[in-house]
C-alpha cells in the first residue's frame, strides 16, 4: 500500500514537471533542457514572496505562481524567440546554456544555503495516513496540483479557442501563420505556462525537502518519463510518469535504492530501441529534426 | 583570388601545398617548442588542458561536427576511458602501455553501444539517446567507486611528473590526432561522412552504407575520446565521478560550437576558448577588484559567464570563431575590389 | 475605371540569389473578380502566389525587381503576418489543414482579420457536407471534403482577396467542377476576389473572368476564356482540342511571341 502511495506521489511530481516538457516541444518542437533550472528558480519565487509576504501565504503562493508566468514569458521574448527558424539542435543548446546561465545566477543571487520556503509560509509538512500507508501534506497537495493542472490543459487545449489555436501552432505553424494566428504570442504563452506549472513542481518539492540545487537532476530525470509516453502528447506524460516512477519506486524497493538515479534513464533508453515515439505520441514526430 | 590553381588530385588533397603555408608551420612549431621554456608554471599548466582538452574536441568535432551524429554522451566516454585506466591500475597494478590499449579498447566497444541507436534515431531523439548512456555508464563508475570503498575517487600514480614532459607528450598525442583527423577526413570515410551528414537518403543511393559510416564515425570518436580520459586520469593523478558531469559534455559541445562546426581549426580555436574561459574571467574579476567579494562563489560566476558566453554564440554567430575568422580574413582580402556576390 | 485589388508590376523572384523563378511578370486582378494563372509544372505560378502572399522567405527566394500592389499599397517583400492582415487569404497546395483537429476546430482556429466578422454559417451554406462533418478529424476528410475544409478556412479569415493553390489536384473530375462552381458563389455571397493557380486549364477557363498563361517564369499570354479559348495555341497545348492530326512542335509557335508586347 505504501509502495502504491510512493509511486502516485512520485508519477505526480514528474507528471506535473512533463507538461512543461510537452508543452513547450509540442508547440515548438524545442526540447527545452533549462526546464530543470526553471523549477528551481520558481521555487526560489516562492522564498522570496513567502518572506516579501510574511503571514500571509495564499498571497505569497498567488504572486509566485504570477512570477513563475511572467519568468516564462520572459526567457521566451528575451531569447527564444530568436531561435525560431534555427535548427532544433541550436534551439536546445541554447536552453541548456539557458539553464546554466540560470544555476549560475541563482547561486549568485541566493546562495548555497538549503532554504524551506514552507517554513516562511509559516505551514508545516503534516503526515496524512491513508489506510495502512502515510503519505504527507505536500504528496496531497502535488497529487492535487497535477489533477488541477492537466485538467485544466485538456479543458484550454482542447475547449477554447486560443487552445485550439495552440494545438493548430504546434501542428502546422505555417498554416497556423497563413491563418492569422500570432505564433510569437502561442509560443511565449507556451513557455510561460510551461514555467507556471515547473515553478509549481519545484515549490513543492522545496516544501517537502528543501530548496537545493539537487532540484535540476529532479528534473533531468523526468523528462524521460515526458519521451517515454511521446512527447507532444499531454495524456503520454501522464502514462510515462506512472511507468517511470512505478519502475524507480520497485527498484529502490526491492533492488537498491542506489538505483534511483539511472533508472529513468534505463527505462528511457529500453523505449528509443522498441518504440522511440513514445507510448502516445505521433509516429511522424521521429523524423522532424 | 590569387590565381592559384590545383591541377591535379595530389595537389588538391595534400595539407600543405603553398610556400607560404610551409613557412608558418615551421613558425608554429617552432613556437610550440620553446613554449614550455618560455611559459611559467600557470601557463604550462593551461598549455597542457589545452592540449589534452584539444584530443576531446577533435573526436566530437568529427563525430558531430562532420558525421552529423549528434552526441551528449561526451563526459561518459571520457569517463569510461579514465575508469578503465583507474580500474586496471587499481585492480592488476597494470602500467600505462597496457591501460591506455586497454582504454581505447573499451572507447571503442562503448562507440559501438553509443553508436547503436543511430541507426534508428536522428536528431533529437539521438541526443537523448547518447544522454541516458552517459547517464548509465557514470552510474557504473560511480558505483564502482562505493563498492570499492573510494568515495572520493581513485588515486593513480602517473608515470611522468614533470609538466614540461606531459607537455610534449600531450602536444605529441594532440599532434598526432589532428593528423589522424585530418587524413581520416579526406580518405574515403570522410568524405562519407559528409555525404550521410548532407542527405542521407543521397548517400545510400550513391552506394555509401550509412550504417557503416555511422557506427565507424561513433567508434572512431569514442576511442579517441576514451584514450583521452586515460591521459587526463593520468595527468590529474585521480578518477572521479563527479568530474564527469553533464556540465562536462556541454563544455566540449561548447568547444565545437564556439570553435565552428565542421571545421578542424574550430575545434582547437573552440577548445582554446572554453579552456581559457574561466582563467579570463578570474582576470577580469581581479581587474574588476571584485576577487575578495566573490571569491566563495567564483565557480557561480563562472557558469553564469559560461552561459552568456554560449547564448551569445548561438544568437550572433553561429558559425563560430572559424566564422569570425573567415568573415574577417575575407574582408582583408576582398578590401579593395568589395565585390558583391553572384546574381545580386 | 477604378484600380484593380491586386496590380502585380514586372515582378521578379529569384532563389537562392542565382535562381530566376518569375520574370517580367505583371497581371492585374480586378474587385470582384476570378482571375486565373495557368500554366504547367514549374511554370512558376506558385511562386507568384507567394510573393503576393509574402510566405516567400522561406525557401530562400526574395522579390528582387518589381512590385506587388494591393489596394494601392507595395506589399512586396513584407512579413506575411502583415499580409495577412490586410486582407489576403491563401489556400496552400500542400499542409492546407490541421489534420489533429476537427473540421470545426480547424474553422475556430482562425483569427479572422481585424474588423471584421466571420459566420461559420457562410461556409454550411456553402459546403453543406462540411456541417454533417464538424466532429470529424481534418486527417480522416477524403481529398474533396478537405480541399473544401482548406477554402473554408481561407474563407475564415473574413478576406477580400482569396488565393488558391492548385485547387484541383489530386481530386476527381467531378468535384472539381463542382468545387469551381462553388467560386462563383463564393465570390457572390462573400464578395471575395479570387485569384486561382491551376494546372487544368480547362475547368478554370468555365469559371474565370480572366486569365494569364505562364510558361518558364514568364507571361506569355493573357485574355478572357472566349478568347483564349479560340487561340489554336492554347487549344493544342493547354485544352488537348488542337485541329489536325500533325503533331507540331514548340517551336512553331510563333503566336506567344508575339502577344507580349507589352510586357518587359
Amino acid at each position: 500500500m505504501q509502495l502504491a502511495v510512493n509511486i502516485l506521489v512520485l508519477a505526480s511530481l514528474y507528471a506535473l514537471i512533463c507538461c512543461g516538457y510537452v508543452l513547450i516541444y509540442r508547440v515548438s518542437r524545442v526540447l527545452s533542457l533549462a526546464h530543470g533550472e526553471l523549477m528551481m528558480l520558481g521555487a526560489y519565487g516562492l522564498y522570496a514572496t513567502a518572506s516579501l509576504f510574511s503571514g500571509q501565504p495564499l498571497l505569497g503562493l498567488a504572486a509566485a505562481g504570477v512570477l513563475a508566468l511572467a519568468v516564462g514569458l520572459a526567457v521566451y521574448g528575451a531569447l527564444m524567440w530568436r531561435m525560431t527558424g534555427e535548427s532544433v539542435l541550436a534551439a536546445v543548446l541554447a536552453t541548456i546554456a539557458l539553464g546554466i546561465l540560470l544555476r549560475g545566477a541563482m547561486i549568485l543571487a541566493f546562495g548555497t544555503q538549503t532554504q524551506y520556503p514552507l517554513r516562511e509560509l509559516g505551514w508545516s509538512n503534516a503526515s496524512i495516513p491513508v489506510g495502512a500507508a502515510r503519505i504527507s501534506a505536500v504528496g496531497v497537495a502535488l497529487v492535487l496540483a497535477t489533477t488541477l493542472v492537466y485538467g485544466g490543459l485538456f479543458a484550454f487545449l482542447h475547449g477554447t479557442r486560443w487552445g485550439v489555436r495552440m494545438r493548430a501552432a504546434g501542428q502546422h505553424p505555417l498554416l497556423a501563420a497563413q491563418r492569422g494566428i500570432a505564433l510569437h504570442g502561442i509560443y511565449a504563452l507556451a513557455w510561460g505556462l510551461a514555467t507556471f506549472t515547473g515553478g509549481m513542481a519545484g515549490m513543492l518539492i522545496a516544501a517537502d525537502a528543501g530548496l537545493e540545487s539537487t532540484m535540476v537532476i529532479i528534473g533531468l530525470k523526468a523528462f524521460p518519463a515526458a519521451l517515454v509516453g511521446g512527447l507532444d502528447s499531454l495524456a503520454g506524460a501522464l502514462l510515462g510518469s506512472l511507468v517511470v516512477a512505478a519502475a524507480e519506486v520497485s527498484l529502490i524497493q526491492y533492488v537498491d535504492p542506489l538505483l534511483s538515479d539511472v533508472v529513468p534513464f534505463v527505462v528511457l533508453l529500453g523505449m528509443l530501441v522498441v518504440r522511440p515515439w513514445g507510448l502516445l505520441g505521433t509516429r511522424e514526430e521521429l523524423d522532424r529534426v | 583570388m590569387s590565381g592559384y590553381y590545383r591541377t591535379r588530385y595530389g595537389e588538391d588533397s595534400a595539407l600543405l601545398d603553398t610556400r607560404a603555408q610551409k613557412a608558418w608551420l615551421a613558425v608554429l612549431v617552432v613556437i610550440l617548442a620553446v613554449y614550455p621554456f618560455a611559459a611559467n608554471v600557470l601557463w604550462l599548466d593551461i598549455a597542457n588542458q589545452v592540449l589534452l582538452a584539444s584530443i576531446g574536441a577533435i573526436a566530437l568535432m568529427l563525430l558531430t561536427g562532420y558525421a552529423g551524429q549528434i552526441s551528449l554522451g561526451h563526459a561518459g566516454l571520457l569517463a569510461a576511458g579514465a575508469f578503465t585506466t583507474g580500474i586496471l591500475f587499481k585492480e592488476l597494478d597494470a602500467p600505462f602501455w597496457a591501460t591506455l590499449p586497454a582504454s581505447a579498447a573499451v572507447g571503442a566497444a562503448l562507440g559501438l553501444v553509443f553508436g547503436l541507436p543511430s541507426l534508428r534515431l536522428r536528431g533529437l531523439y539521438l541526443a537523448v539517446s547518447t544522454l541516458a548512456l552517459h547517464f548509465i555508464v557514470i552510474f557504473a563508475g560511480g558505483e564502482y567507486e562505493t563498492r570499492r570503498g573510494y568515495s572520493t575517487g581513485i588515486v593513480i600514480d602517473s608515470p611522468l611528473a614533470d609538466p614540461r614532459a606531459w607537455y610534449f607528450v600531450l602536444l605529441a598525442a594532440s599532434a598526432a590526432t589532428l593528423l589522424f583527423a585530418l587524413n581520416l577526413l579526406r580518405a574515403r570515410t570522410g568524405r562519407a561522412w559528409r555525404a550521410i551528414h548532407a542527405r542521407e537518403t543521397v548517400a545510400e543511393a550513391l552506394g555509401i552504407s550509412v550504417q557503416r559510416a555511422k557506427l565507424s564515425a561513433f567508434v572512431i570518436s569514442s576511442t579517441l575520446t576514451a584514450v583521452a580520459g586515460c591521459l587526463f586520469a593520468y595527468y590529474r593523478g585521480f578518477v572521479s565521478a563527479e568530474a564527469f558531469s553533464l556540465y562536462l559534455t556541454i563544455q566540449y559541445v561548447a568547444m565545437i560550437i564556439i570553435g565552428g562546426m565542421g571545421s578542424l581549426l574550430g575545434a582547437v580555436l573552440g577548445t582554446v576558448f572554453v579552456v581559457l574561459f574561466p582563467y579570463a574571467i578570474d582576470a577580469a574579476m581581479a581587474g574588476l577588484g571584485l576577487t575578495e567579494r566573490l571569491s566563495s562563489v567564483v565557480f557561480a560566476l563562472n557558469y553564469a559567464a559560461f552561459g552568456l558566453a554560449m547564448i551569445a554564440f548561438l544568437v550572433f554567430e553561429p558559425q563560430g570563431l572559424v566564422g569570425l575568422w573567415r568573415r574577417a580574413r575575407d574582408w582583408v582580402l576582398l578590401w579593395p575590389f568589395k565585390q558583391k556576390p553572384l546574381a545580386r | 475605371m477604378s484600380a484593380p485589388l491586386l496590380k502585380v508590376e514586372k515582378l521578379e523572384v529569384v532563389y537562392h540569389r542565382v535562381i530566376t523563378a518569375v520574370q517580367g511578370v505583371s497581371l492585374e486582378v480586378p474587385k470582384g473578380s476570378i482571375v486565373a494563372l495557368l500554366g504547367t509544372n514549374g511554370a512558376g505560378k506558385t511562386t507568384t502566389l507567394r510573393a503576393i502572399s509574402g510566405f516567400i522567405g522561406l525557401d530562400d527566394a526574395r522579390v528582387t525587381e518589381g512590385r506587388v500592389v494591393y489596394r494601392g499599397e507595395a506589399i512586396e517583400n513584407r512579413p506575411p503576418h502583415r499580409i495577412t492582415a490586410l486582407g489576403i487569404a491563401l489556400v496552400p497546395e500542400r499542409s492546407k489543414v490541421f489534420e489533429n483537429l476537427t473540421v470545426a476546430e480547424n474553422l475556430d482556429a482562425v483569427v479572422p482579420r481585424r474588423g471584421a466578422r466571420f459566420d461559420k454559417g457562410i461556409v454550411y451554406h456553402l459546403f453543406p457536407a462540411l456541417a454533417a462533418l464538424r466532429r470529424r478529424e481534418a486527417g480522416y476528410l477524403s481529398g474533396g471534403e478537405r480541399q473544401m475544409l482548406a477554402i473554408s478556412s481561407a474563407l475564415a479569415c473574413a478576406p477580400e482577396l482569396l488565393l488558391l493553390d492548385e485547387l484541383s489536384q489530386g481530386l476527381a473530375p467531378l468535384l472539381v467542377e463542382d468545387l469551381m462552381q462553388r467560386l462563383r458563389a463564393i465570390r457572390q455571397d462573400t464578395a471575395t476576389t479570387v485569384l486561382l493557380v491551376e494546372q487544368n486549364a480547362q475547368v478554370a477557363l468555365e469559371v474565370a473572368d480572366y486569365a494569364y498563361i505562364m510558361e518558364n517564369g514568364r507571361i506569355v499570354l493573357d485574355g478572357t476564356p472566349a478568347r483564349l479559348r479560340a487561340h489554336p495555341d492554347i487549344r493544342e497545348f493547354y485544352l488537348g482540342t488542337g485541329a489536325g492530326a500533325r503533331r507540331r512542335s514548340y517551336r512553331d509557335v510563333k503566336q506567344y511571341r508575339r502577344s507580349r508586347r507589352w510586357y518587359g
